[in-house]
């Protein structure tokens, strides 16, 4: 039988082609590229509908790569699809306004929702889907490996080597994809040193490297400034606290990003003192290094933090506290996108987190009628970890609660994840936090998607905390009760107002919703006295002098 | 940490509740509160919310057997700007003040001194409400004239160091009066911060640079100038006891403290502008070293009560 023989090595002769033609481009045949070349090298390695990673996400950004891609030439290079865990930039979008890029997979877009809708809309870009950061990163591997990664890190040696450092975040991840499926990674450095702190990507796994002209860009988007926490988050951080936190013992968990987690974590070492609380809840966490967790750290109750990635200004705070950090032997921090997500979704009790809209049944999204701002990380921990197998008591009480879940299983016995939704009623600009319908079903029309964006299902969560009350959908018995249960809580919203007074009254004699008096908590003291920390300069003080704020949180 | 929390916070406090921390306890009594609604008349016709006190609080209470006339400007109601309304209430107030001095001055022929009124104002405002602003102008204009009426009779308190700062045509006001106390969180100035750099770029005047605003427009940099008598601790007790001192202070001595309100004054005021052009720094730090204070990189970290140890201030800076 004549059969045609069978290239199996494609990818890696691509790849020694690719890496043939960027040659000239080095210093002397090695990895180092000047940075005058950097546009060249891009048009050398990349060539027309690849797949290509540019790195990165909600914190640090190879921005200078960005840039440079978004100045080849378009007849060499077009038709990119771009699979990333961030379009926030600019430069993101510029290189499908240019034609440079076509597709796009990504799961975050943040400051350019608005921006990206239109584009989806205008047929300027061709969307892919939208993830969450932990399934892009699942994706790299199966479907979408990219073929040329442009990374970021803060220092690269000789030898190629990288110091990623405090912001190591999805370089790992992003770099694994890569080399091992015969891609090219190329990598913008803020120095080229001698020695580094410490390896964090060896250097045969990277193929190029430019010294930028100046320090990458980080964005501080989980530092929270206390000075604009109000009386009613520190209302429902007090809720939180009694009748969730203490009521399950809570030790692992996650909180998202916000004012109202902001001030729970505040008010662990005065109210949660208060209650006795220390020790038995919040003592690990899967987490970015939010400052505002500095005084709930040195009171003692925080014993360990895994993080996402880094946040401007914790260096030195975290360098100085390594029994409660992930560090190298160098001190600094060690990030790592992937691990924690998946530290948040298998190893934590709880995820605690606020949303914009919240329907009758409980789904949420962040989305508006026209802005596609993706999900990074929040479903990952904002959902039950169907494959988690080991027991904690507040895994086990959550679950037993649960008719619902159980039923479907003939009562076998098992946990569940604590799904905490804060909301309030009204957001800024009087618009309701409960609606009828999410504005997730108007986005899908608009901008074409499969299905509306939600956030968090409505069947994952399993507490709404809003300053009427807290309603516990563990409890519910039936589907009819859990949309009662969300109704009692959601105050004036027309959501809210289509509740059944009678069933309400019935529901909280059950426990089932519970409000501030029901739960024993002086709504009077609601105020911002309790918060340990007023404003930044207070965390300063908190961290005796560790904590060194940006200079947009620098408030005297 | 803890111990320093226990005293309440100015900058925290609504102007409601400054009011009542300026004043011996259970004296104050409100002129106009909410329960008399006397709300915007301008509002409600461009469809914006009002509020019943129209985001100031006018009043009278007493330090010992002092009256002090208070008004206090609410920073969270359209961001403590003057309208109509809380621009006459300021007026009022001055006018009470002033009625108050006669009366008194007739009375207490022998312990005048020690019942002398005070008119004390707590800024917390951008200056005029947009929304009403020939109103807000005017009443900007009428309490300027106010405070030339008590010259020399009734003395004019500012108190500065809550979250809005003083702004605006207000920091014109604030100038013009007898003694300005601030903490390092209160901010004077004419122009806010995001309207410079509106106006002349980011390279200017980087707004999102709180350091940058701070050290130009905060209590330490007024007080190394002088534009601030007094500097005290972020806490209602201190301001409280500043103004106690400068309520009881001789009128001749007052008059020293006072920016302007002399031909000496005045050229006094020239020669700064003179020397700011001359010295064209480009940092508050600069004129700050000028002034002989080498350790001005520091003061931004350090506590009110270092700074004050460590600060030297312009000669002509006058106060405590």
């Amino acid at each position: 039988m004549n059969k045609e023989p069978i290239c199996w090595d494609t990818l890696k002769k691509d790849k020694e082609e690719r890496l043939a033609a960027a040659e000239p481009l080095t210093e002397q045949g090695g990895k180092f590229i000047p940075a005058k070349n950097t546009k060249k090298l891009l048009e050398a390695v990349i060539r027309p509908s690849d797949r290509v990673n540019l790195e990165g996400n909600n914190q640090k950004q190879a921005d200078f790569l960005a840039e440079k891609l978004c100045q080849v030439n378009k007849s060499k290079i077009h038709d990119l699809h771009m699979v990333q865990s961030s379009m926030t930039l600019d430069s993101h979008l510029k290189l499908f306004r240019k034609g440079i890029a076509r597709k796009a997979d990504f799961s975050f877009s943040g400051p350019q929702a608005g921006a990206i809708a239109d584009m989806i809309m205008g047929n300027e870009i061709e969307l892919g889907d939208i993830h969450t950061y932990l399934e892009l990163f699942g994706r790299y591997f199966i479907d979408l490996m990219p073929r040329v990664s442009l990374i970021a890190a803060y220092e690269a040696d000789r030898n190629g080597n990288l110091y990623t450092g405090f912001n190591t975040e999805d370089t790992p991840t992003i770099v694994e994809a890569t080399h091992f499926k015969q891609g090219i990674v190329v990598a913008q450095v803020n120095k080229i040193s001698d020695e580094l702190p410490r390896v964090d990507i060896p250097g045969e796994w990277v193929d190029f490297i430019v010294e930028a002209p100046r320090p990458f860009y980080v964005e501080p988007l989980f530092t929270r400034d206390p000075a604009l926490i109000t009386d009613c988050q520190i209302l429902r951080a007090m809720m939180a606290i009694k009748g969730i936190y203490a009521e399950y013992g809570v030790q692992t968990l996650n909180h998202g990003i916000g004012f109202d987690t902001a001030a729970i974590e505040l008010l662990l070492p005065t109210y949660g003192e208060e209650l006795g609380l220390k020790g038995k809840i919040c003592t690990s966490f899967a987490l970015n290094p939010h400052p505002t967790l500095i005084p709930a750290i040195e009171e003692g109750w925080v014993k360990n933090i895994h993080c996402f990635g880094g946040e401007v200004g914790m260096e030195e705070y975290i360098r100085a506290r390594s029994d409660v950090f992930f560090v190298g032997h160098d001190g600094s921090l060690r990030s790592n996108r992937a691990f924690s997500q998946m530290a948040g979704h298998y190893a934590c009790d709880m995820f605690v987190g606020g949303t914009l809209q919240i329907d009758p049944y409980g789904n949420s999204s962040t989305a508006t009628a026209k802005r596609v701002s993706g999900f990074g990380g929040a479903p990952n921990m904002g959902c039950d970890a169907r494959g988690r197998r080991h027991c904690s008591d507040a895994w086990l009480k959550c679950g037993e609660g649960s008719p619902t879940t159980t039923a479907a299983t003939g009562g076998m016995p098992r946990g569940r994840k604590l799904v905490v939704q804060l909301q309030e009623t009204f957001r800024e600009k009087m618009a309701p936090g409960f609606v009828e319908e999410l504005d997730a079903w108007k986005l899908k029309e608009n901008a074409g998607l499969a299905i509306p964006p939600v956030m968090i299902y409505g069947d994952d969560v399993t507490h709404i905390v809003t300053e009427e009350g807290i309603a516990y959908l563990d409890a519910c018995g039936s589907l009819k009760e859990r949309t009662a249960a969300i109704r009692a809580v959601a105050g004036y919203t027309k959501v809210g107002l289509a509740a059944d007074p009678a069933q309400t009254k019935q529901l909280r004699s059950r426990g089932i919703v519970r409000t501030p008096e029901d739960l024993g908590i002086d709504v009077s003291r609601a105020n911002r006295e309790l918060l340990a920390a007023k404003n930044v300069r207070d965390l300063v003080e908190w961290s005796d002098g560790l904590y060194h704020p940006p200079a947009k949180f620098r408030n005297w | 940490m803890s111990e320093k929390k226990m005293a309440r916070s100015f900058y925290e406090a609504s102007a409601r509740e400054r009011a009542l921390g300026l004043v011996d306890p259970g004296t104050f009594t409100e002129f106009l509160g909410p329960r008399d609604r006397m709300v915007s008349p301008h509002l409600p016709v461009l469809g914006e919310a009002v509020e019943f006190d129209d985001g100031i609080v006018t009043g009278i209470g007493k330090l010992g057997k002092r009256p002090v006339f208070v008004i206090s400007q609410e920073g969270r109601f359209n961001g403590g700007s003057v309208g109509e309304v809380s621009g006459a209430k300021m007026v009022g107030t001055f006018r009470a003040a002033l009625a108050a001095y006669k009366e008194l001055k007739q009375r207490h022929t022998e312990d005048f001194d020690e019942v002398r009124p005070v008119i004390a104002v707590s800024f917390e405002t951008g200056g005029v409400r947009l929304h009403e602003a020939n109103a807000g102008l005017l009443a900007h204009a009428e309490v300027m004239d106010q405070i030339q009426d008590a010259k020399g009779k009734v003395p004019v308190v500012a108190l500065i160091g809550s979250k809005v700062g003083c702004f605006g045509g207000m920091g014109f006001v604030a100038a013009a009066m007898d003694v300005v106390i601030m903490s390092i969180r209160g901010r004077l100035g004419l122009t806010g911060p995001e309207a410079i750099e509106q106006e002349m770029g980011k390279e200017e005047f980087d707004a999102a640079d709180k350091s940058l605003v701070y050290r130009t427009t905060g209590g330490e940099h007024k007080y190394i100038l002088g534009d601030c008598n007094v500097l005290v601790e972020d806490s209602l007790d201190a301001f409280r006891e500043a103004l106690a001192v400068a309520a009881a202070l001789p009128y001749e001595e007052l008059a020293s403290w006072n920016r302007i309100g002399s031909p000496e004054k005045v050229r006094e005021q020239i020669e700064l502008v003179k020397l700011a052009a001359e010295l064209n720094p480009a940092d508050s730090r600069d004129v700050w070293r000028y002034f002989g204070n080498e350790r001005a990189d520091e003061y931004q970290d350090m506590t009110t009560e270092e700074f004050l140890a460590a600060a030297k201030r312009r000669e002509g800076a006058v106060g405590r």
